[in-house]
């Protein structure tokens, strides 16, 4: 991997010059995942910005509410969809709940992408284990189309989704594709059933152990909530994988998205500036447990 | 050789109105009681008699307590972003002290890296900085302990050293030597002028008796910094005020906020502080939200985290954060103290 300081590689797409100045971007849907996550599909206002901007999966953007402030969102559809962006949002703060207020149509601030992104050129050619729970599906799924859309590059894919309940499952409509793709093995997993539900039931890191993907040649790539993050990555050290084997995004507070503000640092590290993906030999490597 | 000036002190209020024609001269100035650097009134500088240091240090004026960053409003073709007006006179600051000097190089680094902040960078790069060496600096000073002398700056554009009734002017960098060649009414420094100025800055560089070892430093902090008794105790009188964060030259943590008033709004930032709890809040948990951790967050940063990424200690030892403590909360005990076996 490129040295978690080094984002020369990384494009900018500045208005203005002015990299806190957001671009104007349009709502033109919005999907209910389930009564407390929304997806947004939207769109630059300007078109030759359309054409232009780029982005890597697991990169972030800062959305902006005019008037109720900026809140970071990674962008949860993948770059190999052209003609909109997504990204999904829990109702938990005072931002997210504005979101949630809002129709189609709607102007909101977009700045972004930053951060490090998932790790292509490490991931090519290797086996992929995807374990994600509740909205963390969200940086993974931008990833997993990615994969699936240059199928040829990766080896095998192994996709853990849970949820607290068949209702909170998030990407219905995705797991339903992946399900049915026969190059992919999707398996799905509630904490609690209810009574239409026929399949598994089980917390995500046992479901994970019971799956038991092989460590050879692969990678596995961790997103949930932190619960669930604690543990899977022992769950995936019993199963042979290594720590630079496992691969996680991690969340903070980041309200300049660019290294400034100072609110997400891991000791010298900050998540937004040289993550928000890092893998679990770096995390394990932090001076700091703060994360 | 650079041939050095000299100014009488009576004359420096005709130097700045000189100055002024060119630039906003900020100069120490008293605020309803506190200290700062504020724009030169045009006549007054009894300054010269009560100044040690500015209470605000002069990161304000290039990183204000808050800003505009830019202002929206909403009409029938949607939203529509608009960048504040900008002070087009550049700022001279007379009689920055080095300490402050060097902290607005320490602050330089983030601000330039990576992507360019430019609102604080456009302010910064048409500044002109005039350094005014200490004759009295305070029993908190520590600034020898971190690489800086009271008197002797390289951050700064012009230098001045008293020298009696006289200031000896020191040309530092290009941009103050082209200055000096503007400004008539200068004198040439004598060899018993400089020789009077070095013998002033060594007396100066002697009355700074606070220490500090910054050896091995870093080093120290990480073997502690799993200590969480030790941050406890060292964290266990301070109120989290956040005014140690506020008065550092070389802190410049910030917030992002919006304001609207019926369509018409505008995105300011403002200073924040490690020392606050709701500063890493999330909606869902907390990093930071035990004191101990707030403590050491804001000693780490500034003596290991900092020199980690750019190799410099984010510290000049101006002792605010000392004098200006309502616990005396003191950081050199801090660094004196800490649980590390050598």
């Amino acid at each position: 991997m490129k040295g978690i300081t080094d984002i020369s590689h990384r494009r900018r797409f500045l208005a203005g010059g002015n990299v806190y100045l957001p671009h104007i971007v349009v709502i033109e849907r919005i999907i209910e995942e389930n009564p407390g996550v929304r997806t947004f599909h939207f769109n630059f206002k300007d078109e030759k910005l359309r054409e232009e901007f780029t982005f890597e999966s697991g990169q972030f953007g800062e959305y902006s509410v005019f008037g109720i402030g900026e809140a970071p969102f990674c962008i949860s559809s993948s770059p190999t969809i052209r003609d909109h962006l997504e990204f999904a949002v829990q109702k938990v703060g005072r931002i997210t709940n504005a979101l949630h207020r809002l129709g189609v149509g709607t102007e909101l601030g977009f700045r972004g992408p930053y951060g490090n992104g998932f790790p292509l050129d490490f991931l090519q050619g290797k086996n992929l284990v995807f374990v994600a729970g509740g909205i963390g599906l969200a940086p993974l799924r931008s990833l997993i189309w990615n994969v699936i859309d240059n199928r040829d590059k990766y080896k095998s894919i192994d996709i853990i989704y849970g949820a607290r309940s068949p209702a909170d499952l998030c990407f219905k409509y995705d797991l339903e594709v992946w399900d049915k793709d026969k190059t992919v093995n999707m398996v799905t997993t509630v904490d609690r059933g209810d009574e239409t539900w026929t399949g598994r039931v089980g917390l995500v890191p046992k479901v994970l152990e019971e799956v038991a993907p092989s460590a050879s040649n692969a990678v596995a790539i961790v997103c949930g909530p932190p619960i669930m993050i604690r543990f899977t990555f022992p769950a995936l050290e019993r199963l042979g994988f290594t720590p630079e084997q496992m691969l996680t995004t991690l969340e903070k507070r980041m309200k300049c998205g660019i290294g400034k503000c100072g609110r997400c640092n891991i000791g010298n590290v900050y998540v937004c500036r040289d993550g928000p993906v890092f893998s679990y030999a770096q995390i394990k490597n932090f001076i700091s447990s703060e994360y | 050789m650079s041939s050095k000036k000299k100014i009488n002190k009576k004359d420096i209020g005709k130097l700045l109105s000189r100055w002024s024609q060119q630039f906003t001269v900020l100069a120490p100035s008293m605020e309803s009681g506190v200290a700062t650097m504020a724009e030169w009134d045009g006549k007054d500088t009894s300054f010269l008699d009560w100044y040690r240091n500015t209470v605000i240090p002069p990161k304000a004026n290039f990183f204000p307590p808050m800003e505009e960053m830019f202002s929206f409003q909403k009409d029938r073709e949607g939203y529509h972003i608009e960048l504040p007006l900008v002070n087009e006179h550049k700022q001279l600051i007379f009689g920055i002290r080095p300490c402050d000097a060097k902290a607005l190089a320490i602050l330089d680094m983030t601000f330039e890296e990576a992507y360019e902040d430019p609102y604080y960078l456009a302010k910064r790069n048409s500044a002109v900085l005039v350094g005014l060496g200490c004759t009295n600096p305070y029993d908190s000073c520590f600034c020898t302990s971190l690489g800086i002398s009271p008197a002797e700056s390289t951050d700064v554009d012009l230098m001045l050293t008293d020298i009696g009734d006289q200031f000896l002017i020191e040309e530092v960098t290009d941009k103050g030597k082209e200055l000096i060649a503007k400004t008539s009414g200068l004198k040439e420094a004598t060899e018993t002028d400089e020789a009077r100025a070095k013998e002033a800055k060594e007396t100066s560089h002697n009355k700074v008796t606070r220490k500090i070892n910054t050896e091995g430093i870093e080093d120290k902090l990480l073997a502690c910094f799993d200590d969480e008794d030790y941050w406890e105790k060292i964290a266990a009188k301070c109120i989290s005020c956040g005014i140690c964060t506020f008065l550092c030259p070389t802190c410049y943590c910030f917030d992002i906020n919006d304001e609207l008033v019926k369509q018409q709004g505008a995105r300011f930032r403002s200073w924040d502080s490690c020392a606050f709890p709701l500063y890493t809040k999330m909606p869902m948990e907390n990093p930071r939200l035990e004191k101990w951790r707030r403590v050491r967050q804001r000693v780490c940063h500034k003596f290991e985290f900092y020199p980690m990424t750019f190799n410099v200690i984010a510290c000049t030892g101006c002792g605010r954060c000392i004098r200006l403590c309502p616990v005396n909360w003191d950081i050199t005990r801090v660094l004196e103290s800490l649980p590390v076996k050598v």
